[in-house]
C-alpha cells in the first residue's frame, strides 16, 4: 500500500511554482547565496587559475581577503557594491578573446553574469561552506496528514528522522514504502548491527513474538551482542588502515592486533565517540595513561614502515607522519587535506602553511621507521606479570622519585636513542639502514646527547665475537673516555647491558670507537646496536629486596615472551623536532618553521587545550568542530543505507557531492553531540528504529521512475554484503563459525602461492581447526598480498586510510563464492545442517535451507529451480562415485548421492542474489 | 538461460534510458549514486568527459569496450618489467670510457650531494662486463648478453636517458606504474582498462603475470586499482595452479553440473528481480554468466600445451612450469584474445653483487639468457601475426645501475655488483606505432648522467597512453574533490619516438 498518490496535475502545478520562484530570484529582492549560487560558478570557471594552486595575475577567489585585494594591475577585481566598475565583471563581457575571461573557455552565461553582478551589488559577501560552519540545532519538520494537513503526523512516521525524510518524499510527490516484513527486517538489522545473521534463538524469539515492541527488543539484543563490536571495528579498520604487516617491499609481520581488540571492546562498551577519538589520537598524553589508552594510540601506528634495505628512515618516517595527517582529515573529518601538502587547497579554505602547522601536532612522535616499530607497549604474561607487580610495588616504596621513569622503561623501553641516529661512520655502517654495526677499528658519532645527571648507559646489542672493546669518547674520536666495556659474544642474540659513565654535564657529541683484534678481515662485523638509553644506575642499593627488584627489572627487560604493540609517544624535550613547511610538498626542501595549530577557517584550539596532540584531539571533539560529528553521522548512515547522506564520505568540502538531506545530517550531528552525548549506540538505534530504515526494499514503479538511486529514501536499503559479511554469513549458516573473540590474526584456508614478498621468508600457515572458522575481522591481513576472497568483494588493502569502499559487481566475486573451498566447506555444512532437520524430502529440505537463511518461505519459482538442480545433481552422483566422494568428503556416513545433491543445492542457494545482498 | 536474461537486461536498460533523459546521470556517475546501483549494471558513465557518452551506456558489463580520445595506434600493451632493475651498462648503454676507468676511485664530483641505496664512502668505478656490438641497420649497441634481441634491433626504439627520483625498489616501481612513489593510486593498467574496457567479455581487461619466484617489490599495488573501482584492478593469472584464483570447479563438480547450478542460481535471481526490480540483480545474473564463460575461456587461453612445437622452440617455453618464457607466450595469447594490458614482472634483476645470483657476471647473465629468447620471440611472433603494429611492447626496470661497483656499508662486495642508479637508465619500446630502429637520449661518457633526451616515468606513461589514443591530461577520475590522472601534473608524450 502506498500512502498518497499525487495526481499529474499536481506535478505540473508544482513545476510551475518552482519555475516562477526561480525567475523571481533574479528580479526581486532575492539575496544571492554565496555557497549555492556563486561558489559553484567560481569552482567551475575561475578557480583553477585563480585559486589555491595558481594565482594568475596575482588574483585568487579562494578567500574574500584575497579576492578584494589589489592584484597585479594595482586594482582590486571586485569593488563591493559596484559591479559595473568591478574588473571581474568587465572581464567576463569583453570581446577580445585575449582579455575575456574565462581565458580560452566558453564565456559565462547571461544568467551567471547577472547572478555575479547582483551578488557584488549586495556587497560580495563570502559565505562559508556548510560543512565548515558549526553544527547548530536544526528544527524538525512537522508533517501533517489529512486534507489541509489538519491532523497530526502521518502514521508512517516513527521518529524524528522520518520527519525529515517524509517531508522530501512528499515534496517530490511520492510516498514512502510500507514496513518490510519481519523476515526481511530481521535479516537486515542483524547484518547491519552485528555483521552476521543472528542466532536461531534470537531469530525465533523475534519471529514468534506477538509483542508490538518485538522489533525494539531485537534491536536492543543485537546492540548488546559482543558481535556488535566485531562488526563496527571492521568498519573502523579501513579508516585506521589496520593490517598485520608493515607494508612496502618487505612487508613483514607487525604485532598490532591488540589495537583491533581495543576497537572491538570500545564499540561493545559504547565508548563515547569523543573519548574514542581522544584515546586513539592522544591516549598517551592523558594523565597516567592506562594500557588500553596506550593501545588505542596504535590507530596512528598502523602507518607503514619501510624495511627495504637502503631506504632512508627519515623519508619514510616523514611519509608516516604525513599519512597520519591525511588519515585524520579524510577519515575523521571528511576533508581531503592531502592536496594542501603541495599548495593551498584549490577549492576549500585551507592554506599551504596550515597543513604543516597541523602536521606539527604529529611530528614529535618517537617513531623513526625502525625495524621493530619502536616505541612499543610491552605486555607481560604469566610469571612475568607477577614479577612486574612485585617490581612496581618495590619501586613505588623504595624509589618513588624514579617510579614513573622506571615503570615506563620496563613497559616501553623508552626513552631510547635508536642506533640509526649514528653518523660520521668509519669502519662502521647502518646495516640495511636498520642498525648501527661496527667492524674492527670502527668510529661512529652520536650527536647532541645531554649527559647532565646521567651516569649510566644502557644499550641493546649483538656481539659476534669475543675480545672486542667499545669506548665512548667525549666530543671527538680521541676525546676523554667516559665509558668503556669489554664486549663478549652474545651467541647471535640481542642482549641488553649497561655500563657506568663518568659524570659529565651538558650536551655533547659522543664518539664511539670499537676494536677487536680477533676480527681478521676488513669486512667482518663485530658488533651491532639497536638502541642507547642514557640513564642512572638502578636505585635503592642496600634497601630491602634490592637484589630481587634488580633481578626482576633485568628479566622484565628481556622476557622470553611478551606481547608488543606499537604506540604513540612524544619525544622527550632533548629530541624535540621543529616542523618546517615543505616547499611544494617536497620533504627535502624545507621552508619556514611553524608551530602546531589548526586551520584558521575552522577555529582555533579550545581555550584549555595544550598545543600538542591532546589539544588537537580536544579541538576535534569540541562541539564547535564542524566536521567531526557530521563525518561520523554520515559514515554510520552509509553503513545502514549503503550511501551517505553526503555520498562522498571522504570529502564534504565544496567539491564533494552535496548531501541529499543536509538538515537531517545536521540534526543527527547535533543530536549525537548534545542529546546522545556522543553515544553511537543511541545514534544507531535511532536510525534503525526509524520508519525510513524499516521500509520494504522492493522497487515500485514510482521508485523506478522518480528516484532510481533512492536519494529520497522512499524504499528500504538494498545493498550487497560487505566482504566481511559474505564470509561471516557463510560461517553462520553452515554452523562452522567459531565464537572465539580477540587475539592475533588467524589464517583460514587460502590457495597456494599468494604470499610472495621478496626478502621475506614468512608463509601462510593454515590455522588450527577452530581458528580457521573465525570471523572475517580476525583474518591475518597482509598488505602486499591480502586475503584474496575478501579483496574480490571490495575489501581494501589497507595501505592507506580508505574512507569509502566502492562496491563492484564482478565475475571474480561469483567465482569466489562458487569455487573457493572455504565456501564449499560452508555449503557442505549448511547441507548437513538442513539434513539434521529434514532427513530426506528434497522439497522440504530446499524450503528449510531457504528459511534458515531468509526466515521466510521460498517462492515456487525458486523452489522449482533448486529442485531441478537437485535432480540433475542426483543423476550425476548416482553415476559417478568419485565425484560423489569429492563432494561429500571422506566421512562414509555422509557419502550418499542425496547428500551430495543437497550440498550442490546449498552451494547454489548461497550464491543467489538474495543471499549475497542485504534486502 | 540467456534468452530470458536478455529480456530482463533489456527491460533494465529501457528503464535506465528513461532515467537518463531525466536525471542527468552523467554528472553523478562513478562517484555518484550511479556507481552504487545502476553504474555497475550499465557499465559506467561519461567516463572520459566525451561529448557523446550515451552510446556507451547500455551494456551489462563495466568492462565493455570504449573508444579512446582519438584513434590510437596500439590496441593493447605488453609491459615487461624486469623487477629489481637490470643494468643498462651491460646491455644497451655502451661506455668504452667506463672500461678505462675500471677499478679507479669514483671522482668526488660524482658523489657530492648524492645519495645511494647501499654505496657508502668512495666506491670504485666498474667497467662494463659485456661485449658490445652494433646491430642491424640502425646500428644500435646491444651486448652479447642478448644475442637474440640483437637480431631484431631494427624493431626497437631505445630511451637511453630515463630518469627517476626514487632509489628504492618499492617506491620506484610504484612511481613507474602508478605515478607516485606512495601507495593509493591506480596503476597504469587500471587506468587503461578504465579508459578502454576490454574487448573480450570473458577475460579480464588487465592481466598480470609474474615470474622469478617472487612478486615485485611493491606488491600487488603496482597493479592495484587505487581509488578506481576494483573492477579495474589487474587480475593476476598464474601459470601454475589455477590460472585465475577460484576459476576451477571443485572436484566433485562436472561442467554440466556447474552449468545446471548457474542456471538454478540465475533462475532464482530472475525471480528475485521480478519481485524487487533492483537492476543490481540483473548485473549479478550477467556476472554469473560471465563467470561461467571465463571458466572455459581462461584455462583455454592460459593453456600453452596446444601451441605448435615451433612456437615452443621459438619462445623456449616449458609447459607446466612457472617461468618467464611461458608468461611471454601467454602475453601474446592474451592480447590476441583482446586483453588490453598485460603486465609482466620478472623478479631477480637486482644485481648488487651481494651473492652469486645477484652478481653482474653471473646471476645477471643467467637472467639475460632466460629472457632474451622469449622476448625476441614475442616481437617476431606478433609480427608474423600482423599484431606488432597494434601491440605496444615496453621493456625496462624501475631504475638503472651505477657505473660504480657497489661497496655495501663501505666495504667491497663479495661479487661484482652495481647499486641502484636514478640518473640515467634505458627502457625500450617496440610496436604499437613506435619508431623502428631508433634511439633517443644520451648519457655522458661513463653512463652516469643523462645529457640529452631526458625522460621520466611520467613521459613514458604519457607516451603509452598516447599510443592507445589517450590524452594523458584528459584521462581523469574525480576523487576527493579533484580530477586525478596517472601523470599527476607532469608528463610529456615522447613524440621523438612516435612513428
Amino acid at each position: 500500500m502506498h500512502y498518497q498518490k499525487i495526481p499529474k496535475a499536481g506535478l505540473i502545478l508544482s513545476a510551475l511554482v518552482l519555475l516562477s520562484f526561480t525567475v523571481s530570484c533574479f528580479f526581486s529582492g532575492h539575496r544571492v547565496d554565496y555557497n549555492s549560487e556563486i561558489k559553484p560558478i567560481f569552482n567551475k570557471n575561475c578557480i583553477s587559475c585563480h585559486g589555491g594552486v595558481k594565482r594568475q595575475s596575482g588574483f585568487s577567489l579562494l578567500f574574500r581577503s584575497e579576492a578584494m585585494a589589489k592584484n597585479k594591475s594595482g586594482k582590486p577585481a571586485i569593488i563591493s557594491g559596484d559591479p559595473d566598475n568591478s574588473e571581474l565583471i568587465k572581464r567576463l563581457t569583453l570581446k577580445d578573446p585575449e582579455e575575456r575571461m574565462p581565458y580560452k573557455h566558453a564565456p559565462l552565461s547571461e544568467k551567471e553574469i547577472t547572478t555575479l553582478k547582483t551578488w557584488i551589488k549586495q556587497g560580495a559577501v563570502w559565505g562559508e561552506h556548510w560543512a565548515y560552519t558549526s553544527v547548530v540545532e536544526t528544527p524538525i519538520p512537522n508533517n501533517k496528514r489529512g486534507p489541509f494537513g489538519i491532523f497530526g503526523n502521518p502514521s508512517w512516521i516513527n521518529n524524528d528522522i522520518d520527519q525529515f525524510i517524509y517531508q522530501k518524499i512528499k515534496a517530490a510527490g511520492m510516498s514512502p514504502s510500507d514496513e518490510a516484513d519481519k523476515a526481511m527486517l530481521l535479516r537486515r538489522v542483524s547484518l547491519d548491527l552485528t555483521g552476521m545473521p543472528a542466532s536461531e534463538k534470537i531469530n525465533d524469539a523475534f519471529l514468534n513474538s506477538k509483542d508490538k515492541n518485538a522489533y525494539e527488543h531485537l534491536v536492543d539484543t543485537l546492540i548488546a551482542s559482543p558481535h556488535f563490536g566485531e562488526r563496527w571495528a571492521a568498519m573502523w579498520m579501513d579508516l585506521a588502515r589496520y593490517a598485520d604487516t608493515k607494508g612496502y617491499e618487505r612487508d613483514d609481520s607487525r604485532s598490532i592486533w591488540r589495537y583491533r581488540d581495543w576497537l572491538i571492546q570500545a564499540f561493545n562498551e559504547d565508548k563515547p565517540y569523543d573519548r574514542f577519538l581522544i584515546e586513539q589520537l592522544a591516549g598517551d598524553l592523558l594523565p597516567n595513561p592506562t594500557d588500553a589508552q596506550y593501545i588505542a594510540t596504535a590507530f596512528h601506528r598502523n602507518t607503514m614502515t619501510n624495511d627495504e634495505g637502503g631506504t632512508d628512515n627519515e623519508e619514510f618516517r616523514t611519509a608516516a607522519v604525513i599519512d597520519r595527517v591525511n588519515a585524520t582529515w579524510e577519515g575523521l573529518m571528511g576533508t581531503s587535506f592531502a592536496c594542501v601538502q603541495c599548495h593551498s587547497h584549490p577549492y576549500d579554505p585551507f592554506r599551504h602553511d596550515e597543513y604543516y602547522q597541523f602536521m606539527a601536532f604529529f611530528n614529535n612522535t618517537r617513531d623513526e621507521d625502525t625495524y621493530d616499530d619502536y616505541p612499543l607497549l610491552r605486555e607481560f604474561h604469566d610469571n612475568d606479570s607477577l614479577k612486574f607487580i612485585a617490581f612496581k610495588d618495590w619501586v613505588k616504596k623504595n624509589a618513588p622519585e624514579r617510579e614513573k621513569e622506571l615503570i615506563q622503561f620496563v613497559r616501553t623501553q623508552q626513552p631510547a636513542i635508536n642506533s640509526i641516529a649514528a653518523d660520521q661512520l668509519v669502519n662502521s655502517a647502518l646495516m640495511d639502514t636498520k642498525w648501527l654495526v661496527f667492524r674492527n677499528k670502527a668510529v661512529a658519532r652520536l650527536k647532541d646527547v645531554d649527559l647532565t645527571n646521567k651516569t649510566e648507559l644502557m644499550y641493546r646489542y649483538i656481539s659476534w665475537k669475543p675480545g672486542g672493546e667499545w669506548q665512548i669518547h667525549l666530543d671527538n674520536p680521541n676525546g676523554t673516555i667516559i665509558g668503556s666495556v669489554k664486549v663478549d659474544e652474545t651467541k647471535n642474540r640481542w642482549k641488553i647491558n649497561n655500563i657506568p659513565l663518568i659524570p659529565t654535564t651538558g650536551v655533547h657529541h659522543l664518539f664511539f670507537t670499537f676494536n677487536n683484534p680477533k676480527i681478521k678481515t676488513q669486512e667482518e662485523t663485530g658488533m651491532q646496536f639497536d638502541w642507547f638509553n642514557f640513564t642512572n644506575p638502578f636505585p635503592g642499593k642496600g634497601l630491602p629486596d634490592y637484589d630481587i627488584a634488580l633481578k626482576n627489572f633485568n628479566e622484565l627487560l628481556e622476557p622470553s615472551f611478551v606481547t608488543v604493540t606499537p604506540i604513540m609517544m612524544d619525544n622527550p624535550k632533548e629530541l624535540f623536532r621543529p616542523t618546517q613547511v615543505f616547499e611544494r610538498g617536497n620533504w627535502l626542501v624545507k621552508g619556514k618553521k611553524v608551530e602546531p595549530n589548526t586551520p584558521a577557517s575552522l577555529g582555533g584550539l579550545p581555550a584549555n587545550a595544550p598545543k600538542n596532540r591532546l589539544g588537537m584531539a580536544m579541538w576535534l571533539t569540541d562541539k564547535k568542530n564542524p566536521l567531526v560529528s557530521r563525518t561520523i553521522v554520515n559514515r554510520i548512515w552509509e553503513q545502514f543505507f549503503g550511501v551517505g547522506i553526503a555520498e562522498t564520505l571522504e570529502d564534504m568540502g565544496t567539491q564533494g557531492i552535496a548531501p541529499t538531506h543536509r538538515e537531517l545530517l545536521d540534526w543527527l550531528a547535533f543530536q549525537l553531540m548534545n542529546e546522545y552525548h556522543w553515544d553511537l549506540k543511541k545514534l544507531m538505534k535511532e536510525i534503525v528504529m526509524s520508519a525510513t530504515y524499516r521500509q520494504d526494499s522492493k522497487w515500485n514503479k514510482e521508485a523506478i521512475e522518480k528516484d532510481p538511486y533512492n536519494k529520497l529514501y522512499a524504499r528500504g536499503p538494498r545493498v550487497r554484503l560487505s566482504a566481511e559479511q559474505v564470509r561471516d554469513q557463510a560461517l553462520v549458516l553452515s554452523g562452522l563459525m567459531s565464537e572465539k573473540m580477540y587475539g592475533p590474526g588467524v589464517m583460514p584456508f587460502q590457495p597456494e602461492g599468494i604470499w610472495n614478498s621478496p626478502w621475506n621468508g614468512s608463509y601462510w600457515k593454515l590455522s588450527d581447526s577452530t581458528d580457521q572458522y573465525r570471523r572475517a575481522v580476525y583474518t591475518y591481513w597482509k598488505r602486499s598480498a591480502p586475503y584474496p576472497s575478501m579483496i574480490s568483494f571490495d575489501e581494501t588493502s589497507r595501505e592507506v586510510c580508505t574512507a569509502r569502499r566502492i562496491r563492484t559487481n564482478t565475475p571474480l566475486q561469483a567465482l569466489t563464492t562458487l569455487n573457493d573451498s572455504v565456501f564449499l566447506e560452508a555449503a557442505q555444512h549448511f547441507a548437513w545442517r538442513i539434513k539434521l532437520v529434514v532427513a530426506s524430502d528434497k522439497s522440504k529440505q530446499i524450503e528449510k535451507g531457504y528459511e534458515i537463511a531468509l526466515h521466510q518461505p521460498i517462492s515456487d519459482a525458486k523452489k522449482k529451480a533448486f529442485e531441478k538442480l537437485y535432480d540433475t545433481a542426483l543423476v550425476q552422483f548416482k553415476a559417478d562415485r568419485k565425484k560423489l566422494i569429492a563432494t561429500t568428503g571422506p566421512d562414509k556416513l555422509k557419502q550418499q548421492p542425496e547428500t551430495a545433491a543437497l550440498i550442490i543445492v546449498a552451494e547454489a542457494m548461497m550464491n543467489t542474489d538474495e543471499f549475497i545482498t542485504k534486502n | 538461460m540467456s534468452k530470458e536474461n536478455n529480456r530482463i537486461i533489456q527491460e533494465a536498460n529501457k528503464q535506465f534510458l528513461e532515467q537518463v533523459t531525466r536525471r542527468h546521470f552523467f554528472q553523478e556517475c562513478v562517484t555518484g549514486l550511479g556507481a552504487m546501483a545502476l553504474g555497475s549494471v550499465l557499465g559506467g558513465c561519461n567516463w572520459l568527459g566525451s561529448k557523446d557518452g550515451s552510446n556507451s551506456m547500455l551494456n551489462t558489463n563495466p568492462l565493455m569496450a570504449h573508444a579512446p580520445h582519438f584513434a590510437g595506434k596500439a590496441k593493447s600493451v605488453i609491459y615487461i618489467h624486469m623487477a629489481g632493475a637490470p643494468s643498462q651498462l651491460e646491455l644497451f648503454d655502451y661506455k668504452p670510457e667506463l672500461a678505462k676507468l675500471d677499478g679507479q676511485d669514483c671522482p668526488q664530483s660524482l658523489l657530492e650531494g648524492k645519495k645511494f641505496a647501499f654505496i657508502r664512502g668512495v666506491p670504485k668505478m666498474m667497467g662494463p662486463f659485456a661485449t658490445f656490438k652494433q646491430r642491424g641497420q640502425c646500428g644500435a649497441w646491444i651486448s652479447d648478453h642478448l644475442p637474440h634481441l640483437a637480431t631484431v634491433a631494427d624493431e626497437l626504439s631505445f630511451l637511453k636517458a630515463v630518469q627517476t627520483d626514487q632509489f628504492n625498489h618499492g617506491p620506484a616501481q610504484l612511481l613507474m606504474h602508478t605515478g607516485t612513489p606512495r601507495l593509493g593510486r591506480p596503476s597504469i593498467g587500471s587506468w587503461v582498462t578504465y579508459g578502454l574496457g576490454s574487448e573480450n567479455n570473458n577475460l579480464p581487461g588487465f592481466v598480470v603475470l609474474t615470474s622469478g619466484g617472487k612478486n615485485p617489490d611493491a606488491g600487488k599495488s603496482v597493479w592495484g586499482n587505487g581509488f578506481l573501482p576494483s573492477v579495474y584492478q589487474g587480475v593476476q593469472c598464474r601459470s601454475e595452479g589455477d590460472p585465475v584464483l577460484f576459476i576451477k570447479d571443485p572436484e566433485g563438480m562436472s561442467r554440466d553440473l556447474r552449468k545446471a547450478s548457474i542456471d538454478a542460481i540465475n533462475e532464482a535471481n530472475r525471480a528475485t528481480y521480478e519481485d524487487f526490480k533492483d537492476p543490481e540483480i540483473v548485473s549479478r545474473i550477467a556476472q554469473y554468466e560471465m563467470a561461467y564463460r571465463m571458466q572455459i575461456e581462461v584455462p583455454e587461453v592460459m593453456n600453452i600445451n596446444n601451441e605448435p612445437a615451433y612456437i615452443h622452440e621459438m619462445y623456449g617455453t616449458k609447459p607446466g612450469e612457472a617461468c618467464f618464457a611461458n608468461n611471454v607466450l601467454l602475453a601474446r595469447k592474451l592480447v590476441e584474445k583482446g586483453v588490453r594490458f598485460v603486465q609482466l614482472f620478472d623478479w631477480g634483476w637486482d644485481s648488487h653483487g651481494t651473492e652469486e645470483n645477484l652478481a653482474i657476471d653471473y646471476g645477471f647473465v643467467n637472467k639475460c639468457r632466460a629472457t632474451d629468447k622469449p622476448v625476441t620471440a614475442l616481437l617476431l611472433d606478433l609480427k608474423q601475426r600482423g599484431l606488432l603494429d597494434e601491440t605496444l611492447i615496453v621493456w625496462g626496470g624501475e631504475f638503472g645501475r651505477t657505473p660504480m661497483a657497489e661497496n655495501r656499508d663501505g666495504k667491497k662486495n663479495p661479487f661484482k655488483g652495481r647499486d641502484h642508479h636514478t640518473e640515467a637508465f634505458t627502457i625500450w619500446m617496440a610496436g604499437g606505432g613506435i619508431k623502428k630502429g631508433y634511439s633517443f637520449g644520451e648519457t655522458d661518457e661513463i653512463g652516469y648522467s643523462a645529457i640529452s633526451g631526458k625522460v621520466t616515468s611520467f613521459d613514458i606513461q604519457a607516451t603509452i597512453l598516447n599510443q592507445l589514443g589517450f590524452d594523458h591530461e584528459k584521462l581523469v577520475y574525480p576523487f576527493q574533490g579533484r580530477s586525478f590522472r596517472l601523470t599527476d601534473v607532469h608528463g610529456r608524450v615522447i613524440n621523438e619516438i612516435v612513428a
